[in-house]
């Protein structure tokens, strides 16, 4: 025997090995871009489930469907909303009749024209592909092609959101002749800036974009190339910023300080808000919760500024309100209702007759297990006990919604006034699992619902009644972090974590 | 010989179905907010029904059970519920990425961690004491510890590989080579440091026993009694040490792909997870089980070859 056995089986492992390294190869040197031309490169936080546009999102997975997709309203940094391919749009008398005027210059990737037929044919396909934001056209009952360049919409009853979801997911236009195909699931057709290239495109790792030629609005189109690498780990997103290797990503607090060591540029925007939800305002499951004393006793516990420079940094902004300051709803007098007053606190507890005894059970929620520690520090020098229980799990939603959890720690994202009522105050709210309402309060929600462009002011009223009412303990609006390096300048996009694609721009 | 593979690949797919069951089950205890996680907060109860019966999470456990394992053994391992992307063509792009990182680390690992474990055995002295205090730290680090150290220094500081993958088509083999450096390095340093120490042990212990010294007494030059004789009888040690370590590899990949934003089975499996994706975790899980079924096999056979008692018993 020549060769040894352990010689031979290394051998063969070796060439297996070396073999499988270059197995990935394919044509090399292809890849060299031509020089001078300027490049956007994203760090993403998550891949997209499908490039269908009825699949789009809302705050961070909004932005790659901007590169394909033009939507009917462009939402501008401020939140204003500005013509796109709808050139103008109307409410009828009642807010039951939205008339929307359409461009008539533009055409899909494929070659299909953009029309009030096209147009149809997105929102038709878009209340039925079930996809995440499925409910931005519930109150939308059928769609009606008036002429070529017009459209109507019919609503089962008046949606004072509508207008802004149309700069969102529901106003993204694909080619109707690609929609409801498999195709469009990895390959968007829309009418965009940019058009996917295909061969550079890997799942789960890079979505590369080209400049679209002859795009009809050539000041949205900014770059020659856009890719959005996908980083889901926020270590890898902090080194491939300072390295170089993307523009521009989301960071957090902490690694915030490590991009800013590298003379990375920060563009801070208030997203979320984080606090307590103070569910069973009726006490069904915990009787002192019932009780609007208790509830404006764990208001007046918690000393937020503190809490939020020793937990975050001091990156947000203390508040007693949920509704946030870009939505109309926000009021400068709810900012500070509650301040700390521990003594207060306990003078309440005593007049609603719960010196002690008040207990409250939170579930644990992973990453913020420091909040809920000195949540339950300071409730317990009022005297209020907390049991933090098990954590939260994949399951969550349907446990706040089978009532669960009496009380919660969460975050978050504080949406236009009308969503936001949604989501956490009215009875069809998911963070309203016991569907506490009174005669008052839901006069005053039905006053949005039907206040059109008055939404946001009578929303006020909304968001003053839970304030006083201690619906909730907001805690602070939190800072989204989104760096970027000096080749390119970038706008920050009210209400949204990452910017809208438009945003950006080659520093001069 | 055939009969023991058939054996030993029938008890294999009798762990896989096991598994499958297990795991399936597990998954339906957490499928109450599939719905709802893919269509979002403000979903009605009406859209949430719709999306259930398009799941087929209105069926009883065991229809779903059967309607899975029908397609997987006729190759059709489902859909991913939140992307739509057939599981068997989502695993062909990740698999690549993963092996070819697991199967370098191991390569090295065996050829790096003979030498170190015979040197260490053979010349004891100062050099077995620096691959023992050697082997120490590279057992108390993590890998994925290592792998920030090294993007620190190697990658943001002095710029000489990525920071994170630039893997994608039409990349010629050097960027392959370049992305999977650092990973594999922080891979198999904790492997090698493991396998020296086991293949140490094992080449001293040959080295004491009597058929060493009759090999010697009768003027067998010392290279041919160690690499003929002795590493032979080391091996299966070696190997087992190896085989589990490829296992536990399957796991530790999964945190270092996320760091160096590799896209293989950990980002895969890591998102499937968390959003109880059951259609791709079930895919992901097989995968992985018979990966181990498989790698014990190829061992056990190894060893059979390399030592002829082995095969007896």
């Amino acid at each position: 025997m020549k060769l040894g056995p352990k010689a031979a089986a290394a051998a063969i492992l070796v060439s297996a090995g070396l073999a499988l390294t270059a197995c990935g190869g394919g044509a090399a040197g292809t890849g060299a871009a031509a020089a001078k031309t300027a490049t956007l490169t994203l760090g993403a936080v998550q891949e997209l489930r499908s490039w269908d546009p009825a699949q789009a999102h809302v705050g961070h997975y909004l932005q790659p469907y901007q590169a394909a997709y033009d939507s009917l309203i462009l939402r501008e940094p401020d939140g204003k909303l500005s013509p796109m391919l709808a050139t103008a749009w109307k409410y009828n008398e009642t807010n039951t009749k939205l008339t929307v005027d359409l461009r008539t210059d533009v055409t899909f990737s494929d070659g299909a024209k953009f029309d009030a037929e096209a147009a149809k044919a997105n929102m038709d396909h878009f209340k039925k592909a079930n996809g995440p934001q499925m409910a931005q056209l519930t109150a939308v009952s059928d769609v009606a092609v008036v002429d070529a360049d017009t459209i109507e919409l019919n609503l089962t009853a008046p949606d004072p959101s509508l207008e802004f979801y149309l700069s969102q997911a529901a106003g993204l236009m694909g080619s109707p002749k690609a929609l409801g195909t498999d195709a469009i699931k990895t390959e968007p057709v829309g009418s965009g800036p940019y058009v996917m290239d295909k061969a550079a495109t890997v799942k789960d790792s890079q979505s590369v974009f080209t400049a679209r030629k002859d795009y009809w609005n050539k000041d949205l189109q900014k770059f020659e190339k856009v890719t959005f690498k996908i980083l889901i780990d926020l270590t890898a997103r902090t080194n491939a910023l300072v390295s170089g290797q993307v523009d521009a990503t989301l960071l957090d607090p902490k690694t915030g300080k490590q991009a800013e060591g590298a003379k990375m540029n920060l563009v801070a925007t208030e997203v979320d808000w984080q606090g307590l939800l103070l569910m069973d305002r009726d006490g069904t499951k915990n009787p002192a919760l019932g009780n609007v004393k208790v509830r404006q006793a764990i208001n007046y516990a918690f000393d937020r500024k503190t809490i939020l420079d020793q937990v975050l940094m001091g990156q947000g902004t203390p508040t007693s309100q949920p509704f946030g300051k870009a939505s109309g709803a926000w009021t400068e007098e709810l900012e500070n209702y509650y301040s700390y007053d521990p003594a207060k606190a306990k003078s309440l507890l005593k007049e609603a007759g719960y010196e002690t005894g008040v207990v409250l059970d939170i579930p644990s929620v992973p990453g913020w297990e420091t909040q809920l520690a000195v949540i339950k520090q300071q409730l317990a020098d009022v005297g209020i006990t907390v049991n933090i229980g098990a954590a939260i799990t994949n399951t969550f939603t349907s446990d706040v919604a089978a009532q669960k959890f009496t009380t919660m720690f969460f975050s978050l994202f504080q949406g236009e006034p009308w969503v936001a009522t949604n989501q956490i105050v009215s009875t069809k709210a998911l963070y309203n699992p016991f569907k506490n309402t009174t005669p008052e309060l839901q006069a005053k929600i039905d006053a949005v619902e039907t206040g059109g462009k008055d939404a946001g002011k009578l929303a006020q009223e909304v968001n003053k009644y839970v304030v006083e009412q201690a619906w909730f303990a907001p805690m602070f609006r939190v800072n989204q972090m989104y760096y970027h390096n000096s080749k390119i300048t970038v706008e920050p996009q009210v209400q949204q974590a990452v910017p809208s694609i438009y945003n950006y721009s080659p520093a001069k | 010989m055939i009969t023991f593979i058939l054996k030993r690949l029938g008890s294999g797919l009798v762990v896989l179905f096991a598994v499958s069951i297990l795991v399936f089950s597990l998954l339906y205890v957490s499928s109450g907010s599939i719905a709802r996680n893919i269509l979002g907060d403000q979903a009605t109860p009406d859209q949430l029904a719709v999306k259930e019966a398009e799941l087929g999470l209105d069926q009883p456990i065991i229809t779903r059970y059967f309607s899975w394992l029908t397609g997987a053994l006729q190759g059709d391992l489902g859909t991913s519920w939140f992307t739509s992307e057939p599981v068997s063509s989502a695993l062909a792009t990740r698999i690549p990425v993963t092996m070819t990182m697991v199967i370098a680390a191991m390569v090295l690992i065996s050829i790096i961690a003979t030498l170190i474990g015979v040197a260490a055995a053979v010349k004891r002295g100062w050099v077995d004491r620096v691959v023992q205090i050697g082997a120490i730290i590279g057992d108390s680090v993590p890998g994925f510890v290592i792998g920030i150290i090294l993007v620190t220094i190697l990658a943001i500081q002095m710029g000489v590989f990525p920071a994170t993958s630039t893997i994608s088509p039409g990349v010629g083999a050097d960027a392959w080579v370049l992305s999977l450096t650092l990973p594999v390095i922080a891979l198999l340093i904790n492997g090698v440091t493991g396998g020296a120490q086991q293949i140490r042990s094992a080449v001293i212990k040959q080295l004491e026993r009597d058929y060493v010294r009759t090999l010697r007494s009768r003027g067998i030059g010392e290279r041919e009694v160690l690499f003929k004789h002795v590493l032979r009888s080391a091996a299966p040690a070696g190997l087992t040490v190896l085989s589990l370590q490829l296992i536990g590899m399957l796991g530790g990949v999964v945190i270092i792909e996320q760091i160096f934003a590799l896209p293989g089975m950990g980002p895969l499996a890591v998102a499937a997870t968390s959003q109880s994706d059951q259609p791709v975790v079930m895919g992901v899980v097989m995968y992985t089980v018979a990966v181990v079924i498989v790698v014990n096999l190829i061992v056990d056979l190894l060893n059979g070859w390399l030592n002829p008692k082995v095969r007896a018993s």
